[in-house]
């Protein structure tokens, strides 16, 4: 479930958009730095999200230009904030891991042995990560479990499969002292969590009804093999509509920063414009730098 | 206490009226309908209070400023008025449901819940609140069937509607209309509802 969390390209400035990029760089020599080559591979928009909500709080970090692997002969900008980037590197490394095993479970023989191959890759990463934050593991350890529990049980309930996901999401914010500081960010990235959450389990609805696999919308809508009806989709969107409505009133209460305006173009027009292209069933097929401007319709 | 211009974000050079403009910018983005049944109201309505204070302070300094001139400043900063629970609609009666609002304020949803989960008489008060507990964990499906209930036990109920319309997202008389996500407006019976609360709530700010 990585990948729903982007700015949205066309409305965002240009400071704004360094930014974004400048804390992605940070993050994935973070990553580098802390867990070893192999886990740059773990950078991802969602994760760099993160970063940026909790990096609110703190001052601006310097930008320097640093090595890229990925650009051998040029250097890139980017966000030089240790103790900023630790916590969320290891909750990248715990997801992701957390992933790889969700993804063994679910596939078959060929793919899991691929999926295998990883978690050995990134056994000893996750071990380090679950070290520097025993609780936010325990956690995502607890909260899938019942996930686990609710998807063999079929619940038709959306709101609390959503649920143990955007707990885990929002966990990601437990470590941060005050309380003022605290529940909004926690209030936000469930929010966030949970449209994430909704968002993938639109986009693999025709895909699960098609494998007979559990999907929490195809129990709660009934839904057939074309998807939702017209009418369950307009519900469901004013349902994802009212999930950034909060999150937008969480994200006012965060301390204000420099970053505040690529914050409100995430959540109020990067969150919606990714619903809307999976709605749409565009998502998988775009481009998958930036979600740009809908032609047509 | 902060520096005020800081809490408006104006520099201490600026005008009058682009004060007033970032002050009324603060105004829509906290005031108390944007975060109605939200668990994060309270910090909300403090940073309300922040912001009118710093307003205050300004205004004050420079009518002071300026006294010499002859103008002075007449005190208009937004009186914030909060909607508590215990502002009437409620004569329900039951000193239960009483109790499970004043749970809700607290943010006390576990303790709300569990007193609900008691009792056997299920009407639309129950179902409503019932909803506020959903709403305020983020369980908005849930909250949304709730709320329909109540509505449809008691059409006439102002509270419920609001509470309906809340989560539907279409009650937004103080929200950023450029910004705020709401697919739903096409609806005259909605937009009149939605004028008259407006009518109703908002003696406060006119200027």
């Amino acid at each position: 479930m990585f990948g729903y969390v982007r700015p949205y390209r066309d409305e965002l400035r240009l400071r704004d958009y360094d930014r974004y990029r400048a804390a992605y760089c940070g993050l994935c020599r973070a990553l580098g730095k802390t867990y070893g080559f192999r886990a740059r591979f773990l950078v991802n928009y969602d994760m760099t999200f993160l970063y940026l909500v909790r990096a609110s709080a703190r001052g601006g970090a310097p930008c320097r230009r640093c090595f890229c692997p990925a650009r051998l002969f040029r250097k890139k900008p980017c966000l030089c904030d240790e103790e900023g980037f630790a916590p969320v590197a290891a909750c990248t490394v715990i997801l992701c891991y957390c992933k790889i095993l969700d993804n063994i479970l679910d596939s078959g023989f060929f793919k899991g042995l691929a999926y295998r191959l990883l978690k050995l890759l990134y056994r000893r990463a996750y071990r380090r990560a679950a070290k520097a934050m025993p609780q936010f593991d325990a956690v995502v350890t607890d909260r899938l479990k019942a996930l686990n529990g609710l998807e063999q049980a079929h619940s038709a309930s959306i709101d609390a499969t959503a649920d143990t996901f955007a707990a885990i999401v929002s966990a990601c914010a437990d470590d941060l002292p005050g309380d003022e500081l605290r529940r909004p960010m926690q209030s936000l990235l469930y929010q966030v969590g949970r449209y994430v959450y909704l968002c993938d389990a639109l986009d693999d609805l025709r895909e699960d009804v098609r494998t007979d696999s559990y999907n929490p919308l195809r129990f709660r809508f009934s839904a057939g093999p074309e998807g939702l009806s017209d009418e369950d989709l307009r519900y469901f969107s004013q349902l994802m509509d009212s999930s950034v409505n909060l999150a937008g009133s969480a994200l006012s209460l965060l301390p204000e920063q420099s970053g505040s305006p690529l914050l409100e173009n995430i959540v109020y027009l990067g969150l919606p414009a990714v619903f809307t292209a999976v709605r749409a069933g565009r998502f998988r097929k775009q481009s998958k730098v930036f979600p740009r401007k809908e032609t047509g319709s | 206490m902060r520096d005020p211009y800081e809490v408006l974000g104006v520099s201490r050079t600026a005008s009058d009226s682009d004060i007033k403009k970032a002050y009324h910018e603060l105004v829509k983005k906290y005031h108390p309908d944007n975060y109605a049944n939200n668990p994060l109201a309270d910090l909300a309505s403090e940073k309300m209070k922040e912001i009118n204070e710093a307003y205050d302070a300004i205004m004050k300094a420079r009518a002071g400023e300026s006294q010499n001139a002859g103008s002075s400043y007449a005190g208009s900063s937004y009186s914030g008025s909060s909607y508590g629970y215990q502002s009437g609609q409620s004569s329900y009666g039951s000193s239960q449901y009483a109790t499970v609002r004043t749970y809700l304020n607290n943010n006390r949803l576990d303790a709300a819940d569990s007193l609900l989960g008691g009792m056997s008489n299920r009407d639309a008060e129950w179902y409503y609140l019932k909803g506020e507990i959903a709403f305020r964990r983020g369980w908005l499906d849930e909250a949304r069937q709730y709320y329909q209930t109540a509505c449809g036990m008691a059409p006439g109920n102002l509270e419920y509607q609001r509470a309906m319309q809340n989560v539907r997202g279409t009650y937004t008389p103080y929200r950023q209309t450029n910004y705020r996500q709401g697919s739903d407006l096409n609806d005259a019976c909605n937009i009149c509802n939605a004028l008259l609360c407006l009518n109703c709530l908002c003696g406060g700010c006119n200027n």
